[in-house]
Order: structure tokens, then sequence, then C-alpha cells
């Protein structure tokens, strides 16, 4: 082989191991820091359903939590927790029978019945009015304490408290109230206001909060 | 020098090859900075190929030491692990509370922690892949019941 033409096949072979050595550097150096951030999806692309809880504090350090979670994620994971009452996505309740009120017999009772309002206390520390609209079960606490002015208010769909009291008797069905909540349209669940602090969960099909 | 050349591209192709089995899943990375007298600072990058590699070297022994003390968390860890993986990009838990930050997202397949706060940075990224071998070998090295 001439030395021209051997210069060059080294040179070759020295060029392509080269480049075979940089590649995986260069794959690397392309691999997103932890740092990174990026702009994740507004609404995820098969449609999921995702849980979202914000509580909002207003100390002044201005706490604030953020939490999303796929509805499908937490139907899978549910099952898997074995803890103390819950067990197989269903949590054990002894109180089923609080003071004297058979809590399913009250459900039964509740989805059987026209719309309308059920409990309306007005009191001078608190207000209470538990109602049925549009399938859904309402509640709404106003608690005018002096100290602390506070106010809940949970828009439940009655799918999802059937399928929660779905179980055997003394259970909570959390997995079917999950799977029933997941048919549900954009809701907002619960919302709890104060002076410190605004909680709100919602539903939607967004994996991020607003 | 035909023959170094050829030495040359044979090493590097092997090398090469090496390195795209080991980096083919990506990095674990794991940045710690305490900012305070004698406090820490740990940078790691570790190919999270490597991890199962590794586990396999464990001794069995340690193995079901480890399952034995996450038999209730290793199942919940797995279960949230395999469907995270249908989630590659998404915040899951953020929190801010004044000079603390703390966010956990997955991202570009990778679960990412992040947590900041003024005497300690934290930052952990973890393939989920790699995740999901991890908790599948411990799970595999259970005892059978």
């Amino acid at each position: 082989m001439s030395d021209c033409k051997r210069g060059f096949c080294t040179r070759t072979a020295l060029a392509a191991a080269t480049t075979l050595l940089l590649i995986p550097g260069l794959v690397l150096a392309q691999t997103p820091s932890a740092k990174t951030t990026s702009t994740p999806s507004t609404t995820s692309a098969k449609q999921d359903r995702w849980l979202h809880v914000r509580v909002i504090s207003s100390d002044a350090k201005g706490e604030t939590v953020r939490v999303n979670v796929p509805l499908e994620l937490a139907e899978k994971v549910l099952p898997a927790i074995n803890h103390d009452r819950l067990h197989g996505g269903k949590v054990k309740i002894d109180c089923a029978h609080v003071n004297d009120v058979d809590l399913r017999v009250m459900v039964d009772a509740i989805r059987t019945a026209k719309d309308g309002e059920y409990v309306t206390v007005q009191g001078t520390e608190n207000d209470v009015r538990v109602a049925k609209q549009d399938n859904h079960l309402i509640v709404h606490v106003l608690d005018k304490g002096k100290s602390k002015r506070s106010q809940v208010e949970i828009k439940v769909p009655m799918k999802v408290v059937d399928a929660l009291f779905s179980a055997g008797k003394d259970e909570l069905d959390l997995v079917a109230a999950l799977h029933a909540l997941s048919a549900a349209g954009d809701t907002e669940l619960v919302s709890v206001k104060d002076n410190e602090n605004t909680v709100r969960v919602w539903l939607d099909s967004k994996n991020v909060t607003d | 020098m035909i023959l170094l050349a050829k030495a040359a591209l044979g090493l590097t192709g092997t090398l090469f090859v090496a390195g795209a089995y080991t980096f083919h899943e990506g990095v674990i990375r794991i940045d710690v900075d305490e900012h305070r007298a004698g406090g820490s600072h740990l940078h790691m990058w570790v190919p999270a190929a490597a991890v199962p590699m590794a586990m396999h070297l464990v001794p069995q022994k340690h193995l079901r030491e480890a399952v034995e003390h996450s038999r209730e968390a290793l199942p919940i860890a797995r279960a949230i692990v395999k469907e995270l993986k249908k989630y590659p990009d998404v915040d899951l838990v953020e929190v801010v509370d004044g000079r603390q930050h703390v966010q956990i997202r997955t991202h570009s397949g990778k679960l990412q922690i992040d947590v900041e706060a003024p005497d300690e940075q934290v930052h952990l990224l973890v393939p989920l892949s790699t995740l999901d071998d991890v908790t599948r070998q411990l799970e595999d090295s259970a005892p059978s019941a």
C-alpha cells in the first residue's frame, strides 16, 4: 500500500474512532439536566382525568401546595396500599352508625329522593346546608366563629357517593369512587376558605394546575 | 500504522457499544449541596443501566433485608412507578414555603425531585425505567410466602 493510501486509511480510521468516542458524550450533553424546566402540556393526550389539590396560605410566608394526580394512577395505586384500615382500595369504618344514624340507609334515601334541601341549619356559630341538586350531593358549612371564619363547600356527584358506599357493610370503596369520579365532568369537589388558607380540590383533564 | 488504526477502531468501537449500552437508559443524577459549615457537597452521575446490574452483585441476604424493611412500601412504590411511566412529563407535587421550594415531577421519563432551601439544595433525577427495574428486582428477592 502506498504511503498516501496508508495515511488516508489511518486518518479515516482515527477520525471514525474519534467520532464514535464523541457520540455518547454528545448524547449525554443533550440529556436535560436536573434543573431544566419544561412546560408540561396543558391537556394530556388521551383525556386522562386529573385530580388537583391546591392549598394557598395567606400568611407572611405565602405557603402554596399544588398536587396533580392522574385518577388512573390513584385507582391503580390505592389497592396496593395495605395499611391500618385501608386494604385493597377499601377503607374500613367503624362509624357506619354515626350517632345512631345509619349512613348507608341515609345515602340510599338521598339517592332515591328528589332534588332539594335536606338539612338547613342556621345558627349563631354555624350555617349548615345539605342538598341534592342535579345529581350532586352538596354540603355547605359556614363557620361564623369570631376568631376564624371559614367556609366549606363540598360538591360530589351522586354516582361517586353510590360507588363509595357500594362495598360491604362498614366499608368505603375508594377505588370504585375514583372510578366513578373519572366518568364525571370537570367539577370542583371541595372548596375551603378561611382567614389563613384557601383549599381547592377539583377534577379536570389538564395535567397542570391553573 | 494500519494495524494501530485498526486497533484504535476496534477499541473505540467496543467502547462505543459499551457506552451506548451503559447510557441507553440515561443517567441517575444526584446533586446535594449543604450550605453550612461542614455541609456536604455531592455531585454524582451514575449510568442508570449500571444500577440493576450492580444489584445483581449485592448479596441476596442484604437484598432480603432491604425487602423486609420495605415490605409494606415496595408494592406501593412498584405500582406508582409502573403508572408514572405512562406520564413522562407532569408536575405532581409542588410546595412553596417562603424561600423553600420542593418539586416532584416526571420529566422526559425521569422522576425529578428538587428541593431548594436557603441552607441546602437537593436535585435528584432518576429514570423511571431504572426505578421499575430496581423495585422489580427487590420484589423478586422477597422470600416466597
